[in-house]
């Protein structure tokens, strides 16, 4: 026999829990908990998801009476969740969290090989990918929080400027002037490794 | 120099894959129970009023007051005497022309 009751809308469930029903946060949790990991898995290293995931969650059950039933949910949760993240990273850099060491000899191969003969990720074994995962979170590491952020929203993720200035809560003008700003690091940095592991690879075939 | 643009556009093709094949952890019903965890230790939210809510709880909260005030003024102004405004009342409509301080002032 089908279950003909609706559904109830975000909305509806968002009521009930400020009018006093704690357990329908379940209900939130359970329709929003993969939007929110596959946000917090991007933009934080694998072993800070799960805590960064609950706090996202704390988070948005305090600030539920400031949810406004005229926007979208998911649209207000993404906010949150970027939000943490973000947060996590001033922290992270502020505490000198972040490791600055330089690319180890096997990064540095690595290189070398993509350099020399570019090698498609898509045909690459796993511990190829997994370096390449490393080489990026050594770049990474080496921007701000706030650059950071940006770039991976703009140009890793696709978002527009008014998209993520959204996301961040931040003004249109400044995301795209950090944008700009953090994509001309980046690109500077992977041209002096590049420009390095091809020198490298040249001279080992040399 | 078109050697090394190309190689960093194949540097930043496989950096961007690389960051789009992360490895999602797996937690399932484990973090929802710890997130409820939370959320109930937590209990129902405390809905902070609106400003004008509040505004209107206070002047409610004062009404008492207000009231009374007004009952205590009323009471003073009936225990006054109203005649000698009557009076000034009645020489001032009757007798512009003369009116004079020395009228006025019970001197």
């Amino acid at each position: 026999m089908q279950n003909d009751t609706p559904r109830p809308g975000d909305v509806d469930i968002v009521q009930r829990i400020v009018d006093g029903d704690v357990n329908a946060f379940e209900l939130l949790v359970k329709r929003h908990q993969a939007l929110v990991l596959r946000i917090v898995t991007r933009h934080l290293p694998n072993q800070e998801v799960e805590e960064t995931v609950q706090e996202v969650f704390i988070r948005a059950y305090g600030s539920l009476p400031a949810f406004r039933a005229t926007g979208d949910f998911s649209h207000w949760l993404s906010a949150i969740a970027v939000r943490t993240c973000y947060d996590y990273w001033r922290k992270a850099y502020r505490a000198r969290e972040i490791p600055l060491s330089a690319l180890t000899d096997k990064h540095q191969q690595w290189l070398e090989n993509v350099m020399s003969a570019q090698l498609e990720e898509s045909s690459a074994p796993k511990g190829y990918r997994s370096e390449a995962g490393e080489v990026l979170d050594w770049a990474l590491a080496r921007l701000s929080a706030e650059d950071r952020m940006v770039l991976e929203l703009i140009y890793f993720e696709g978002h527009s400027v008014k998209e993520a200035a959204r996301l961040l809560g931040w003004s249109a003008a400044n995301v795209k002037v950090r944008s700009f700003r953090a994509r001309k690091k980046l690109k500077k940095m992977l041209k002096g490794i590049s420009s390095r592991a091809g020198q490298g690879g040249a001279h080992e075939k040399g | 120099m078109k050697k090394v643009e190309y190689r960093l556009e194949a540097l930043k093709k496989i950096l961007f894959q690389a960051y789009h094949q992360k490895e999602k952890p797996e937690l399932g019903d484990r973090l929802r129970m710890h997130i409820m965890d939370r959320v109930r230790k937590m209990g129902p939210l405390q809905v902070k009023p609106d400003p004008l809510t509040l505004f209107g709880q206070f002047v409610w909260r004062l009404t008492p007051v207000t009231s009374l005030l007004i009952m205590i003024s009323l009471a003073v102004l009936l225990e006054f005497d109203f005649t000698p405004d009557y009076n000034v009342l009645i020489s001032f409509v009757s007798d512009a022309e003369e009116i004079s301080l020395a009228q006025l002032l019970p001197l």
